[in-house]
């Protein structure tokens, strides 16, 4: 799998451990910053030094994306499609490697504190791609809840990127009864030019 | 002549009688205007240079490429969203086509209050009337009133409400209904397809992905813009530096002032005063599909809760909105199948926006280099009483309008009201930053006009106090919130001060 950002691989840590708790308050405070959408010149210049790849997020941040996006996306519906059979996520991956390092550039530490948060403010012994359902829906409303301003505004930026990825995809449109563009008939469309 | 600049390959370095820094209501219009009187004028446009051809009608692709951080703009507090256009065009790539000039009573605040006695209707007229040709700015039809905005007309005219269809900037509509996302059948006429067009055939030179990033104004001799050749992620490519006689400064309400404040110029009150027109949308929902994102978004204009000529500080406007699935999904509360259940009814949706005539006041503060500039601003208290009563007659109209289920976009706590509803239950739920999905098109205000120079940045024409040969021309100059959509007024401001730089004659030429 590509991996054009190797230096954020030694954040991967896949059982809670000190290390990986001092790691995370790093990520934290990167993470209240967010929040505030400010970014330090350093963050910004590290962010930018990195060179533009394949995928701006590795597999663990991909996989942590795909999970948070199908509790923020669903449906309920039986036949509706799951997150993974679009290219829902893909789409938001696209549309960071597009975006200024400014903004971009501590979104995968965004993730990473989605990961962790079941330890950091439920006190579970399990990160969130462990968790089944309606624990990670029970999980991310407590982020709606919480008292920290910066925590609710952080995951309505996250819900945010999500509803980009899930409702730029045409298959999702017909759940909802969207018809889609009416391009001109030049550009493939049905109207004529 | 337009060109990209990373395709070059080279740095950027010449030399003409203006440079222009930016290519939107204001930057466009003074760049076409000097181009047309025989000036060497050069335009840095920091965004790319789209055409029709580039836009999909889909919100993944042009929300990034139309936008300044791809409609992700924030406060510093992330309390509310600010739209602003990075691209050739502008805002008028995206905007929605409201075509007023500046409402009388505004005019004569800003000449009784800010010292600026030039600015008369009169005086003005001549600017508006060739805006306005320029833009062919008509009456829109009555065939071409949407569905929603016919229902709220509808909703407006049974409760009594003063409203009025409206004049706009399009040319042979299709009604597709994407103007937010850029006009495929260039029916919309932005900047894009008059000025910047009428600009490059008149000789100017505009540069797309030019981001300015200093002026240098000596108290003699020529002036420089020194910047960055950047790529659609807005990572430097390259350098830029051009010479010119004098300096058009249209980067809009956040980018002048943050340019200004790099550049030590235009004194102490660069980047203060900035106003909003703070916006929220509440959503309604009709019993069958009245599919609302297709014709034109706005036509229809509700300006019962404004009075200008009693209270030129304050009111507010309602306005009818639709959009595509991802910005109403982010404008529906929570997450999961709650949000889902209020998806479902897309189809059936229509809004209706609360926009402020703000009279709290923010501030724009230089970012570091390439980095963004920081924007603060936080609603006064009577202002939050403003937007819980304009939401709560939002959900008046709506009802009235035929909506049989009204949410109030409270983020994390939303109040769904059915028909019949005690409508006094939004103004007893808290009305500020961070509660509710506020957003601003209509940044303004940080450069403002007026004629002492301890409480303004620049004169009459948009030149610095005390920094001649350096003007502004976007909506950063308004002394004041406007109080009604700006286009034209930039638009018509920038004119008068091209061609005060054309009368200053050889004194800003080469």
């Amino acid at each position: 799998m590509p991996n054009d950002r190797p230096s954020r691989r030694s954040l991967l840590v896949p059982t809670p451990t000190r290390r990986g708790f001092l790691r995370l308050a790093g990520a934290t405070a990167a993470f209240s910053a967010l929040a505030q959408l400010q970014v330090t010149p350093a963050a910004t210049a590290a962010a930018g030094a990195q060179a533009p790849g394949d995928r701006f997020f590795d597999d663990a941040e991909t996989e942590i994306l795909t999970q948070l996006m199908q509790c923020v996306v669903e449906t309920g519906l039986p036949d509706a499609p799951r997150v993974r059979d679009t290219r829902a996520v893909a789409t938001v991956d696209q549309v960071c490697r597009g975006l200024d390092p400014a903004i971009s550039g501590l979104l995968p530490l965004a993730l990473r504190l989605v990961e962790w948060s079941p330890l950091v403010f439920d006190l579970r012994f399990a990160r969130f791609t462990q968790l089944a359902a309606d624990e990670q829906d029970a999980s991310l409303r407590s982020w709606t809840t919480s008292r920290f301003q910066l925590r609710r505004t952080a995951f309505l930026g996250l819900r945010n990127l999500c509803f980009l990825g899930w409702y730029s995809q045409p298959e999702v449109w017909s759940l909802i009864g969207y018809q889609g563009p009416l391009l001109p008939r030049a550009a493939g469309g049905r109207v004529p030019a | 002549m337009i060109e990209s600049l990373p395709g070059r390959g080279e740095d950027l370095v010449t030399r003409a009688d203006v440079c222009v820094i930016g290519s939107g209501a204001g930057g466009a219009v003074a760049a076409a205007e000097l181009a047309a009187a025989g000036r060497d004028v050069v335009v840095l446009e920091q965004g790319e240079h789209w055409t029709r051809r580039d836009f999909t009608q889909r919100e993944d692709d042009m929300l990034p490429r139309l936008f300044e951080e791809a409609g992700m703009r924030q406060t510093v507090d992330g309390g509310i969203t600010i739209l602003q256009g990075r691209c050739v065009g502008g805002s008028t790539v995206h905007n929605l086509c409201y075509a007023f000039r500046t409402p009388p009573a505004i005019l004569r605040m800003w000449r009784e209050q800010h010292a600026l006695p030039e600015l008369t209707e009169a005086a003005l007229a001549e600017s508006f009337a060739r805006v306005e040709a320029n833009l062919r700015v008509k009456p829109i039809r009555e065939d071409e009133v949407n569905t929603l905005n016919r229902l709220l007309r509808s909703g407006a005219e049974q409760l009594g409400y003063s409203g009025f269809v409206t004049r706009h900037n399009r040319e042979n509509c299709v009604k597709a209904g994407y103007c937010l996302l850029g006009c495929s059948y260039d029916a919309k006429q932005s900047m894009l397809v008059t000025y910047v067009p009428r600009a490059s055939e008149a000789g100017a030179r505009v540069y797309a992905n030019a981001r300015a990033e200093r002026i240098e104004a000596p108290a003699s001799g020529p002036r420089r813009v020194l910047g960055h050749i950047v790529d659609g992620a807005g990572r430097s490519r390259g350098s830029i530096a051009v010479e010119a006689r004098a300096i058009v400064l249209a980067a809009g309400a956040v980018g002048s002032p943050d340019l200004l404040l790099r550049s030590g110029l235009g004194g102490p009150e660069v980047g203060r005063h900035l106003h909003l027109h703070p916006s929220v949308m509440v959503a309604g929902y009709w019993p069958e599909p009245i599919h609302a994102y297709r014709g034109i978004p706005q036509s229809y204009y509700i300006d019962e809760f404004i009075d200008l000529e009693r209270d030129p500080h304050s009111g507010y406007v309602l306005m009818p909105i639709a959009g595509f699935p991802v910005l109403v999904a982010v404008n529906t509360p929570g997450f999961g199948r709650e949000h889902f259940r209020q998806m479902r009814d897309f189809s059936k949706l229509g809004g209706l926006l609360v926009l402020l005539h703000d009279r709290s006041e923010g501030s724009v503060r230089s970012g570091a280099s390439l980095g963004k500039p920081e924007i603060r601003y936080a609603l006064d208290a009577k202002d939050r009483g403003l937007l819980a009563e304009g939401m709560r007659h939002c959900a008046e109209v709506l009802f009235a309008a035929g909506a049989e289920r009204v949410v109030v976009p409270f983020l994390l706590d939303p109040l769904v009201l059915e028909r019949g509803a005690d409508l006094g239950a939004i103004a007893r739920r808290e009305v500020r930053e961070g509660t509710l999905p506020i957003a601003s098109t209509h940044p303004q205000s940080t450069c403002r006009m007026g004629g002492d120079p301890a409480s303004s940045v620049v004169n009459a024409f948009g030149e610095l106090h005390g920094v001649p040969g350096v003007f502004v021309a976007d909506m950063s100059v308004f002394p004041t919130s406007l109080g009604a959509p700006p286009q034209i007024t930039t638009a018509a401001l920038a004119d008068r001060t091209a061609h005060h730089i054309i009368a200053r004659g050889s004194e800003l030429a080469g």
